[in-house]
């Protein structure tokens, strides 16, 4: 069975108006596998966007390839190309019903009426919109706008899905439920989806595999546990969740951090950059080998059922902690010693400049 | 005093005085329009104060005394007007709608600039502009010369005094009316929902006439109907460019009040643009209301 989506060595180049170029995808290649639900993780510049585009047809590559199901599309316009978008802002017709909206597809592939309106109906059960069928779009909320764009383009029953930001414009418990009810509805359809955020907390929660993207490159890409306990590398450390990155110093068989406390790596002779991530320090010395930072507490904050501390160490700066809330007073200026164990330590094989 | 009616105070009070101005303004002079075209013509201009219905008899048919008769020119002038009117914003839309289009995806700067020559034309004395255009059409004009000169014709084409030359000034004069109305309308389209007709498998075509025409139809019937009116009743237009051959009812009109003095004539023709506006003006309302019901 063919890849639901493929792209090979994608590059693409802008030209600013000042005359300069700009590079949006500097050889990125992406495989799907059958109804995965991939995210493109970046921050805004990255080319995230510019890749979901170049898949919609939207925008085209000026080298590699894009197939889906194992057509080449490369040279389609957009209208000829089977996938779907669920745009930034829905681009919903406002001048239609969320009848014609989400029948649009069907109506433009000239099938009959009564036809679209069985889809319709099926499609507007499916996003929980049933009965809606008459309102304008101006009459229906930020989260069934959402739900109706979601049903647009589902309609036409394409091979894969493109979703730019969808989330974005939606409160923070809306956009909760749309993300657990997206990938619920991805694993219904068993189809592939393409989902593009800046919102790592968003990407972690949905995606089979994300792709983080910068400077038009894809800097890793993985199952999210997998980038979050082990980024390839520095960008991909600091873009998902917390981390806190010392320098190391590796002599073949041990690795020794800024103060002189070491911890056995076997790793050849060189710099490396340690991913101490907040969660992995606590107040309690584990048995084994450990790593221990003493400093003074310039921050906490308390977050229900944690607090999240900044500890100021004179090796290493300030340290960011998640430390579970218990009986021992985190007082500002106070000092404290936190400790992480050294059995499981993850390495980046480059140094922070 | 209650919030209420404080409220309705404050209302008075600003919509009072435009309301004055309108009614005295604008109202009164349609009223006396009204009460003339029924009274009886007075010989040396000015009005009888004696009802007669002939006026509108002589335009519609049952006029047939010694002095008020019918004559069926009066409904081919005034048809005739309907349909130059009716071209005039078929052609200035066919022009308008593309410039608005290409305008409005310049660059700020550039669309204002582009703005403020499609209304250059106003800051310009309408006579002076329409003079330049009989320099242009005529025989001997711009345009002949240029045609002759390459061969296209060996005898001077005349242009001028023809429905073409009226129908061609009334769209340069009017093109403003309907470029703005467009314009406004055409910038707010969002070009996302053009994305998503041609993601969801429109063609362009297709996009044009289920996306782009829908969204900006309202600009296209607020352009035509404020072009249409000023169009219907023109008679600066027709009697530079139409000469005597191409009479429109305004020209009508205005020989009725200036030359022939027969003011209550006048005004029975003038009653019937105001009908014709005002058929119009329900019939888009009406067109309006069910597209919004819908």
């Amino acid at each position: 069975m063919p890849a639901p989506l493929e792209i090979i060595n994608a590059r693409k180049v802008f030209r600013t108006p000042e005359g300069g170029s700009l590079t949006a995808l500097d050889g990125v290649s992406l495989k799907l596998a059958t109804a995965e639900f991939v995210t493109l993780l970046g921050p805004s510049g990255c080319g995230k966007t510019t890749l979901l585009r170049t898949i919609s047809g939207f925008e085209t590559l000026d080298a590699g390839d894009i197939l889906i199901d194992g057509t080449a599309v490369t040279q389609l316009p957009a209208h000829r190309r089977p996938v779907n978008t669920v745009f930034q802002r829905y681009a919903l017709f406002n001048h239609m019903s969320v009848a014609r909206n989400v029948g649009y597809a069907l109506e433009i592939a000239g099938r009959d009426k009564r036809e679209i309106r069985t889809r319709v109906g099926e499609m507007l059960e499916l996003v929980g919109l049933t009965g809606l069928e008459k309102r304008t779009i101006s009459q229906l909320s930020g989260g069934q706008q959402q739900r109706v764009a979601l049903a647009r383009a589902l309609a036409g029953k394409p091979k894969l899905l493109l979703l730019d930001e969808p989330l974005s414009a939606l409160d923070k418990n809306l956009r909760q439920k749309m993300q657990q009810e997206l990938k619920a509805l991805q694993r219904e359809l068993g189809i592939g989806f393409v989902f593009v955020t800046h919102d790592q907390e968003e990407a972690l929660t949905m995606s089979d595999r994300i792709a983080v993207l910068a400077h038009g490159q894809i800097q890793q890409i993985g199952a999210p546990s997998q980038l979050y306990q082990s980024p390839a590398n520095l960008f991909t450390a600091d873009f998902l969740g917390e981390s806190n990155l010392l320098p190391v110093a590796l002599d073949g068989q041990s690795a020794r951090i800024g103060d002189g406390q070491g911890f056995a790596a076997a790793r050849p002779a060189g710099a490396a950059t340690l991913l101490l991530r907040p969660e992995a320090l606590g107040l309690a010395r584990p048995q084994g080998p450990a790593l221990s930072f003493t400093g003074v507490i310039r921050e906490t904050y308390y977050t229900g059922k944690d607090h999240q501390v900044a500890l100021e160490t004179p090796a290493f700066g300030t340290l960011h902690a998640l430390l579970r809330s218990g009986s021992t007073p985190l007082d500002l200026g106070a000092e404290l010693t936190l400790h992480a164990p050294a059995d499981d330590l993850h390495l980046i094989d480059e140094v922070a400049p | 005093m209650t919030l209420a009616r404080r409220k309705l105070l404050q209302l008075v009070g600003l919509l009072g005085a435009p309301t004055v101005f309108l009614l005295f303004f604008f109202l009164c002079p349609l009223l006396i329009m009204l009460v003339y075209s029924f009274l009886t013509p007075g010989l040396y201009g000015g009005v009888e104060w004696q009802f007669s219905h002939l006026n509108y008899g002589r335009i519609l048919g049952w006029a047939n005394t010694r002095y008020e008769k019918f004559d069926p020119v009066f409904l081919s002038i005034f048809l005739r007007s309907l349909r130059l009117a009716a071209l005039t914003v078929v052609t200035s839309l066919l022009v308008s709608y593309p410039a608005a289009f290409w305008i409005s995806r310049m660059s700020p700067g550039r669309r204002d600039f582009a703005i403020f020559l499609v209304t250059l034309p106003f800051f310009v004395s309408l006579i002076v502009r329409l003079f330049a255009w009989v320099l242009i059409l005529r025989p001997t004009g711009v345009l002949n010369q240029g045609l002759m000169g390459i061969g296209l014709t060996s005898e001077p084409i005349e242009f001028l005094y023809s429905d073409f030359a009226v129908i061609l000034g009334m769209t340069y004069v009017f093109i403003p009316f309907m470029f703005l109305p467009l314009y406004a309308s055409i910038e707010k389209l969002d070009v996302a929902q053009l994305e998503a007709s041609s993601d969801l498998g429109a063609t362009r075509f297709q996009t044009f006439r289920k996306v782009v025409l829908p969204a900006t139809m309202p600009g296209i019937i607020g352009g035509g109907i404020i072009t249409f009116i000023p169009a219907l009743g023109n008679f600066i237009v027709p009697s530079v460019l139409g000469g005597a051959k191409v009479l429109m009812i305004g020209n009508l009109i205005e020989q009725q009040f200036l030359s022939a003095r027969n003011w209550p004539f006048g005004s029975a023709l003038a009653m019937l643009v105001m009908t014709a506006v005002l058929v119009l003006l329900v019939v888009q309302l009406r067109l309006a209301r069910r597209e919004e019901a819908s």
